[in-house]
């Protein structure tokens, strides 16, 4: 009989990890013709936004790559912000949840994307629950 | 129909005999004795192994409230493609509370209480939006499949697991004349690929509302 675990994926601190690259405000970044290969060299488009008292990025749309944890672009997002390394951030999807932090942003994006883009929002507090 | 009810109990008592044994690099002052433990196939792993446990490094989980926290997280993003999250968002903190509390101390009723709200859908829909799922390829290197599908076609038919895996992942499927190479499997069982999508999402999803799909090569012992 072939059994299985249910694995909560690991909380990898990662300070090597290549920051997501930033797009033009004005267009969005085309996929590269030759990505088609190699699906975690896509990128997608996420457009980041900020809630409560939570500091706005300067930049909200970015480029990120297919494979990237939402944990990943947490660590981004509070380096960008230089908060402070105790604080805590949340990223939810459609305002209404809080997605693993192992979970890839390529996931999300192909479920929960509209007008090819990822909207997700972050705030230093627990919004949503 | 009585029977359906069954399939939800079969479930959630499912079982999963485990031994676990030291790394043979581990050295230790007497030999350590392999340790039993029988599984319920639809819980958590730090929620199963106790403080003495020794230590597995599958995963950094420093508290119970790191798993429930994954689990509520994984009940909210299958309510968002289920219900566009109107189900959960409709029940309260403490109807949340009881989800969770339900799993950890294995209460079938108090669990169901609950989840049935989840794994309900207007009549005239013909099942939820979108089914979750999960995908899990031994042979890949991503960590699952998981995309949009709808359990009825434009058609009106029921999508059945043969379409969610034509769809998906059809390598999995065998062609005609071919051995098969690849076992379908949902619970530790291969369910027939005609089993309607919805029915397996309302019957054999794990308590998270995902229904965990695995595709391993046919053992060939």
């Amino acid at each position: 009989t072939w059994g299985g675990f249910y694995v909560v994926g690991a909380y990898k601190m990662s300070d090597s990890a290549e920051s997501p690259t930033e797009t033009q405000k004005e267009e969005i970044h085309p996929p590269p013709d030759d990505s088609a290969t190699n699906d975690d060299k896509k990128k997608i488009d996420v457009l980041l936004k900020a809630v409560g008292d939570t500091p706005i990025m300067k930049t909200k749309k970015w480029a990120v790559d297919k494979g990237r944890t939402v944990q990943s672009l947490a660590q981004f997002i509070s380096r960008f912000l230089k908060l402070d390394a105790t604080e805590q951030l949340f990223i939810y999807v459609n305002q209404s949840f809080a997605p693993s932090p192992d979970q890839e942003v390529g996931v999300l994006f192909d479920c929960f994307g509209s007008d090819g883009k990822l909207v997700l929002h972050y705030c230093k507090s627990q919004a949503w629950g | 129909m009585a029977d359906d009810k069954d399939v939800l109990r079969d479930v959630w008592f499912g079982r999963i005999p485990t031994c676990f044994t030291l790394n043979p690099d581990e050295v230790t002052e007497r030999e350590a004795e392999p340790y039993y433990l029988l599984l319920p196939r639809v819980s958590y792993l730090p929620l199963v192994t106790d403080k003495n446990f020794p230590d597995v490094d599958l995963l950094h989980c420093p508290s119970n409230s790191v798993v429930e926290a994954h689990f509520m997280s994984s009940i909210k993003e299958a309510d968002a493609l289920k219900h566009k999250s109107q189900v959960v968002n409709d029940m309260q903190k403490k109807d949340h509370k009881q989800l969770w509390m339900g799993l950890q101390n294995d209460k079938f009723d108090q669990f169901w209480a609950m989840n049935r709200k989840l794994m309900e859908y207007p009549t005239e829909e013909g099942g939820f939006r979108y089914i979750p799922f999960r995908i899990y390829q031994t042979t890949s290197d991503r960590p699952f499949i998981q995309k949009l599908f709808r359990p009825v076609s434009t058609e009106g038919n029921p999508h059945t697991l043969f379409d969610l895996l034509k769809e998906m992942c059809p390598d999995a499927l065998t062609k005609d004349g071919e051995e098969k190479r690849f076992q379908v499997v949902i619970h530790g069982i291969e369910p027939l690929l005609e089993t309607p999508l919805q029915w397996l999402s309302e019957h054999l999803s794990h308590p998270d509302n995902f229904l965990h799909i695995c595709i391993i090569p046919t053992p060939t012992d």
